[in-house]
Order: structure tokens, then C-alpha cells, then sequence
């Protein structure tokens, strides 16, 4: 087991960084960039921050740089004051992406020491139950044989679900899993799944130091790295910053007919974040019907962190000639995708009103909300 | 029917609207306060011909509700669920939202009930057919325009009531792990039920993570497959009692149902709405039920039994009418919804002039909103003491009966001169089917 210390230098995200290392966590941004690029360890951390920005744009999943070491922590900390200072949600996604991955495959590596686990998990606040003995929760059939799912560790379920809130995935939904007493059975591997969600959305809440830009461009190390990382940015940024043209069916722009389900995944998109895979089905799907062509699909994801051409190719090819119904508003809803609250979108809230049936309907499919709106704007144009 | 307000008569309505004041006049300080009551907001339907909510009301103590109530005798009294740092605010962000209780409304009608066949009406506005049930359809001219009638009885109060009895003790004792003393629930005055959770950490949830509360209460966008049913060349497997949570739940039902009795088993999968299976199947699962039951109970092996007819879809249309069983018939919106306002507990229900009556969990069992014996618990508050009756006119082509402290009222037709006792002639005025005469 690893003291406290340890633990904070291996994932110095952890919020006993602010006990352990308070100096280092009360420090100013210009006071501490001052500090570490006056220290003796200035080519390391400069090092370790330039290959990691580079890692990330060149969409490398893996960061051999990573360490145990306190310089871990000046990393940690340097690169969320560059983030904030390069302000570029696609850089920011990248980066978050990468680093999230990252502190998942650390923490599966503790999977056998679940001594740490269990402190990481109680550092986060989380009130998670860890058993002596692991307890059989679950009996499937797998390949032929009887396999029985054991775990040592269990998760409120209001915890569970403030850290499986953006995962949507069905294995991830409340009612497919073991839920006893208050407490989700969880496998420490799951667990640190949602660990990588909460690093990820931590690296996206950027404080806005803006107008200490000045200040710290006066430290030239900085300033020098800064220039670095904004010309690597420029070299490699067209394989992200592709923008997908929803002007196309039969030559008309939907653009201003989508609903705001399928905004929201466009808008995620154009910013590189990480889409879950019912966000990837829903859109290739719904794009499908409204017979986009499938480069214009495949594109569209290659601002992706995780973006691969061939596997993203087959999968979209796969999917299209499977042929699947987008998802209705009731699925969207299920998997949380309905954004019609979020956009106080009035046609999905209200729905409209039928002179067929005499009656206010509520909009059941985002495809049918094109062809609504698409209407209505015709009607008024004559 | 329904909403049809040109026939309310505008004296009747001023005569119910004093009604209402005279009873939160003589109530006072007995109406229930509810947890943290200055942060919440109000609302209030009035005696209006014209259905409005007024709202973004806030009230700093019991008193300056009580001089409202009493001043006004609003027809529908509404709370928030959530809390507001300034609930007074009519801007809905500029409200400070601090959390909000977690509401679960169970309402009769909101699922089918048998007897909605006898005392629910609907009217074709396109023909002019009418009939008992619900339908969604007309039968005579395919046309949905209808015009609806929808009543109350003790059997559909008790299946609502029987469904909050199920999501305390099959959900949310032994799966959320709620106290009882965190739990509140009120009848509602009229078709159903509201259970109210006041807890510091519930209050945190989003409306996204109230939607998974809600999926696993009602087991809705249930897998199955994730949960360990498998079709396997041919060979089907089944859930294991063993796995904790919804599986666990499907095989303890599916072994209530087949030790059954075999003409309990057919009336459940053919005429139950959850199952709809034709006789055939019906006839090949009954005649394997017990190769069913030894397979679960003796082998504990996961294959299902080799039932005729039964294949992929069969398999998957009886574990989703088991789930169906299972799960608890709730609205979803309201507990998604964290700015919704419910019926103030102590308030009149402005359809029926019903108390809505809070009961504790240990009081539900026995309680019985339209014959209540204990006086504390009765939602009938305008019973005459001295048993003093009313003349009305019936304006509704049908009114269905209506059986209320052990009298049966009803059924009448258009025109009709009744004489009543006093508190079922608040209720049919309540429900505008009826004028003083």
C-alpha cells in the first residue's frame, strides 16, 4: 500500500493534492510557472510537457513520460495552465482525452492493490464499500460455461450515476446493473472507467486566467514552450479542426432544421470532444436516413480524440448496411440524449398542433422534426 | 364531459369556491407544513371558468399561506418539490435552484385498470358513438377526437395504492436503501398517489440521473440480454436467481407465476395487457411449466426449457410481460422534472373537493381514501354531520356510479333531478357533471 503522498504524486488530480502539496496547490499560476522553469528540474518538466502536447496531437494513446515523481505534480498543474492559456476547446479535448486514458490505465494497474484503489476512490469523496472477501453478484452464461462475477467493491448509487452521467452506454444504465441496499456491485476496473470520466471533465473545467497571459509570457521558458505547442498546433490541427457541411439532401441546407438532439452531438463534435458510442450510432444513423454519403460520415468524426480512419470506416460502412432506424425521441430520452430542455427548444417541448386530429402532438422522432420544420418553413415561404 | 366549462354554472362555482375558504377558515394551524416551506415555491389554480396556474409564489410562514388560502379557496394548491434560494423569482433561472425532493406520482391514469371498462367514458367528436373503457381508436368511424369522462372506484384507488406499497418495499427499501423516515406519501384526492423523498443527497440529482431512478423503478430500457438472457443456437438461457437486482427479480416472479394455478396462468398471459399470448402458446407453456420449474429450482443450470412455439421473440415477450409485472406504473415526467409543482398536502383536490390526505408508510396498508374509518386519515372533509342532502341536475349524457363511504350513487343520465347527501354532491360538482338546482 501507498502512502498518501505517493498516491497524490501518481494522480496529483486527487483533492488531497491541496493537504499534501499545499505550496504547490495555493500557488498563483505565474508564481509557480516562475518556480518550476527556475528549478533544477526545468528540462525535465519542459521535457515532459512538450512530449505529452506532442502525444496528444499525434493522437498517441499511450505516454511513456508518465512518472510516479513529484515532478508529476508540476506536469499535472503546468499543463492546465497551458490549456488554459492556449484557450482551444480542441486542444483541450485532445489533451483531457489523453491524460484521462492514461490515469485509467494507471489505476487498472492498482487493480491488484486495492488498498490504493480504495484510498483514490475515498480521496474522491466517494462512498464506496470495499468487502474483505469478494461477493457474487452476478451469474451469466459466457462461452459455454457458468461464470459468477465477483467484486470486492460497491458504489452509491447517487455516486454511480453523477460519475456514469455523460457514459451512456446500456451496460452503464442503472437498471442493468446489481443495485443493493443503496450500493451498486462494481468491478474495480468499471469503477476506474468512471474515474477516467471524472479526470477527463476536470481537465475540461479550465479556470480562465486570461489576464495573467501578460504575466506569464514574461517568464520565456514559457513563453518559448507556449510558441512550441501553438506551432505543433498548427501543423497538425487540419486533422481536427474538419468542419462537416450540413448543407447536403438534395442540395437543400438542413442545417437550420435539426433538432437539438442531434445539435448537441454536432456541436461536440466540432469542438473534438469525445462522443460515447450511442452518440456514434444516433448520428450515423440519423445522417443515414437524411442519406448523407458515407465520406461526409466518416468525416465527420475524424475531429475525434480517438479517431481512426479504417475502424471508423468499417464501422460507419457496418452500420449503414445494416440499415437501422435512427433513434426516436423515447430512446433518445433513455440514453439521456434529449436535449430538448437543455436548447428550450418549443417544437420538441410542445410539441405541435395537428389539424388532422384537432389536437396539440408531441414530436416522437428527431426525423420527423426535420421534415416539420422543413415544412412549416416551405408553408411560410409561399 | 371533461372541461366542458360552459356548463358549469357560475353560482356553482362561487358556491365550492366558499366551500374551499370555509375549510381552510376552520383548519388553520392543521394543515401539514412541509420540510424547509419558506425556500419552495407556490402555485394555485383559482375558481376561474378559464383553467390558469398562478405561480412563482413564495410564503415566509404557515400564516401567510393560511390568510391566502382562506382569502382566496383556491380550486388546486400546488408546492415545488424543489428548492429556491428566491422561489418569489418569475424567472425560473433566476430562481438559485437547491435541489429538489424526488417525486414519484402514481396515478390511475396513467395504466389500465379493468375497471376502467365500467366507469370510464369516451365520445367520438367526429360521429358521436360513445362507450365505456378507453380507447384510442372509434370503433365506428376510425377517427381519435374524443371527448373523455374518467371516474374513480375503490378497485383502481387500490391498484394505485398497491403499486406505492410495491416501490417502498420491492425498490425502495431493499434496492435504494431509503429510510422509511425519509419517505412521505399522500393521497393525492382523486386518482392516485404522490411519494416524496426528502433527502439532503437525493436533492443533488440531475434530472438525467432521475431518469435512471425512474428506468429501474419501472424497469424501463431494460436489457435483457445484459442481464444474462442468451440465445444460443437454438438453445435459450435464462437469468440467474443469483445475480442481484432486476434478474434476481424476473426468476423470483416467473416462479410466483408458475406456481400458479394453470387457469391463473392463462388468465394472466392471455388477458393481462403485459403478456397478450394466443391460446397455442399459452396451451405449450402451461403443459411445460413444470419442466420450468425443475429446471430452475433442481438443476440451477441456466437453459430454459424447450417449450413449443417458444423461440426468440416468445421468450423475449414473456420476460418483457414479466418485467412489466414487475415494475412499478409511474409518470415518468414528474420525476424527471425538478421544477414541477405537486398538490399541497392538507390542500383540497378542485376536482373532487378531496382532502389531499398524507398517510405514513405504516398507515398505507389499511388505508381506504373513499371509505376511511380513522377520522385523522379521511380525505372527505365535507361529510354533512347532520346528514343533509342536495338537489342537483345532471348535465352529462352518462355519469357513471359513484360509491363513496359505502353507498353507491349513480349511475345517472342527462336531466336527471337527484337528491344527494352533501359531500357526494361536492364531488359531482367537482367534476362538472352536475348543477345545483
Amino acid at each position: 500500500m501507498s502512502g498518501i503522498f505517493d498516491l497524490v504524486k501518481h494522480y496529483p488530480w486527487l483533492p488531497s493534492l491541496e493537504e499534501c502539496y499545499p505550496k504547490k496547490a495555493s500557488k498563483g499560476p505565474i508564481d509557480f510557472i516562475n518556480e518550476i522553469f527556475s528549478s533544477d528540474n526545468n528540462d525535465k518538466i519542459k521535457e515532459r510537457i512538450l512530449e505529452f502536447f506532442k502525444a496528444a496531437f499525434n493522437k498517441i494513446e499511450d505516454f511513456s513520460f508518465y512518472m510516479d515523481d513529484e515532478t508529476n505534480i508540476d506536469f499535472y498543474i503546468g499543463i492546465k495552465i497551458f490549456l488554459s492559456i492556449l484557450n482551444n476547446k480542441l486542444i483541450a479535448n485532445r489533451i483531457a482525452e489523453l491524460y484521462s486514458k492514461i490515469t485509467f490505465k494507471s489505476l487498472n494497474k492498482e487493480i491488484n492493490n486495492e488498498f490504493n484503489l480504495y484510498y483514490i476512490y475515498k480521496d474522491l469523496n466517494l462512498d464506496v464499500v470495499y468487502s474483505k472477501e469478494p461477493e457474487i453478484y452476478k451469474k451469466i452464461k459466457v462461452k459455454d460455461q457458468d461464470l459468477n462475477l465477483k467484486t470486492k467493491f460497491r458504489i452509491h448509487y447517487i455516486d454511480y450515476l453523477n460519475l456514469a452521467s455523460n457514459l451512456r452506454d446500456n451496460y452503464r444504465k442503472l437498471v442493468n446493473n446489481s443495485l443493493h441496499n443503496g450500493y451498486v456491485f462494481i468491478q474495480p476496473d468499471d469503477l476506474n472507467r468512471l474515474i477516467q470520466e471524472y479526470v477527463r471533465i476536470k481537465f475540461l473545467s479550465q479556470v480562465n486566467i486570461e489576464d495573467l497571459r501578460e504575466g506569464l509570457f514574461k517568464n520565456q521558458v514559457f513563453k518559448n514552450l507556449y510558441d512550441t505547442i501553438s506551432e505543433l498546433w498548427e501543423e497538425k490541427k487540419e486533422d481536427f479542426e474538419y468542419s462537416f457541411d450540413m448543407g447536403f439532401k438534395k442540395d437543400q441546407d438542413v442545417s437550420k432544421f435539426l433538432p437539438p438532439c442531434i445539435q448537441e452531438i454536432l456541436a461536440k463534435v466540432k469542438e473534438g470532444q469525445n462522443l460515447v458510442h450511442t452518440e456514434r450510432l444516433g448520428i450515423v444513423w440519423f445522417l443515414n436516413a437524411l442519406k448523407y454519403p458515407e465520406e461526409e460520415i466518416i468525416n465527420l468524426f475524424s475531429s475525434l480524440p480517438d479517431f481512426d480512419r479504417d475502424k471508423t470506416g468499417y464501422q460507419v460502412r457496418y452500420a449503414i448496411k445494416k440499415g437501422y432506424t435512427p433513434y426516436s425521441c423515447k430512446t433518445l430520452k433513455s440514453y439521456n440524449l434529449c436535449m430538448a430542455k437543455k436548447y428550450k427548444d418549443k417544437l420538441c417541448l410542445n410539441g405541435y398542433f395537428s389539424k388532422k386530429y384537432d389536437e396539440q402532438k408531441k414530436i416522437s422522432h428527431p426525423l420527423f422534426y426535420v421534415q416539420f420544420t422543413q415544412f412549416v418553413s416551405a408553408m411560410k415561404k409561399k | 364531459m371533461k372541461k366542458d366549462i360552459k356548463k358549469v354554472i357560475m353560482s356553482d362555482i362561487r358556491y365550492l369556491n366558499r366551500l374551499f375558504k370555509d375549510y381552510y377558515r376552520g383548519i388553520r394551524k392543521d394543515l401539514p407544513l412541509v420540510n424547509s416551506f419558506s425556500k419552495r415555491e407556490f402555485g394555485f389554480i383559482p375558481w376561474d371558468k378559464q383553467i390558469r396556474m398562478i405561480r412563482h409564489i413564495s410564503f415566509s410562514s404557515r400564516e401567510n399561506l393560511m390568510t391566502n388560502l382562506f382569502n382566496n379557496g383556491p380550486r388546486h394548491v400546488y408546492s415545488s418539490g424543489a428548492l429556491y434560494q428566491q422561489p418569489e423569482n418569475q424567472n425560473m433561472d433566476g430562481k438559485g435552484f437547491k435541489g429538489c425532493d424526488l417525486i414519484i406520482d402514481i396515478d390511475a391514469d396513467h395504466f389500465y385498470t379493468p375497471c376502467k371498462e365500467d366507469h370510464d367514458l369516451w365520445y367520438c367528436k367526429e360521429c358521436g358513438k360513445s362507450g365505456q373503457g378507453t380507447v384510442t381508436i372509434c370503433p365506428s368511424c376510425k377517427k381519435s377526437k374524443f371527448k373523455t369522462l374518467t371516474w374513480i372506484c375503490e378497485e383502481c384507488l387500490d391498484i394505485a395504492k398497491n403499486e406505492i406499497i410495491k416501490l417502498i418495499h420491492d425498490f425502495l427499501i431493499p434496492d435504494f436503501g431509503i429510510d422509511l423516515n425519509d419517505i412521505r406519501i399522500a393521497f393525492s384526492g382523486h386518482r392516485g398517489y404522490h411519494l416524496k423523498i426528502e433527502n439532503e443527497r437525493i436533492r443533488t440529482l440531475s434530472s438525467d440521473e432521475r431518469r435512471e431512478l425512474a428506468d429501474y423503478i419501472a424497469g424501463e430500457n431494460i436489457s435483457l440480454e445484459i442481464l444474462g438472457f442468451q440465445a444460443k443456437g437454438g438453445t435459450f438461457y435464462r437469468f440467474s436467481e443469483d445475480t442481484i437486482g432486476w434478474a434476481q427479480k424476473i426468476m423470483r416472479k416467473t416462479v410466483e407465476i408458475l406456481n400458479k394455478q394453470d387457469k391463473e396462468i392463462k388468465n394472466l398471459l392471455s388477458t393481462n395487457q403485459k403478456f397478450n399470448f394466443s391460446n397455442n402458446y399459452i396451451k405449450s407453456f402451461i403443459n411445460s411449466k413444470q419442466d420450468f420449474l425443475n429446471t430452475i429450482k433442481e438443476t440451477k443450470r441456466f437453459i430454459l426449457p424447450s417449450i413449443e412455439g417458444f423461440g426468440i421473440t416468445n421468450w423475449n415477450k414473456f420476460f418483457t410481460g414479466i418485467v412489466h409485472e414487475i415494475g412499478v406504473e409511474i409518470d415518468t415526467p414528474v420525476t424527471i422534472d425538478i421544477h414541477r409543482l405537486i398538490r399541497y398536502p392538507g390542500s383540497l383536490h378542485g376536482k373532487t373537493g378531496f382532502k389531499v390526505q398524507e398517510i405514513l408508510p405504516d398507515e398505507i396498508d389499511d388505508f381506504n381514501p373513499l371509505d376511511e374509518r380513522i377520522k385523522r386519515l379521511d380525505p372527505i372533509i365535507f361529510e354533512s354531520k347532520v346528514q343533509t342532502t342536495q338537489k342537483l341536475e345532471i348535465l352529462e349524457e352518462q355519469v357513471p356510479a359513484t360509491k363513496i363511504k359505502g353507498e353507491k350513487f349513480g349511475p345517472y343520465s342527462k336531466g336527471e333531478i337527484v337528491e344527494v347527501p352533501h359531500h357526494i354532491a361536492i364531488f359531482l360538482l367537482c367534476k362538472e357533471v352536475a348543477k345545483t338546482i
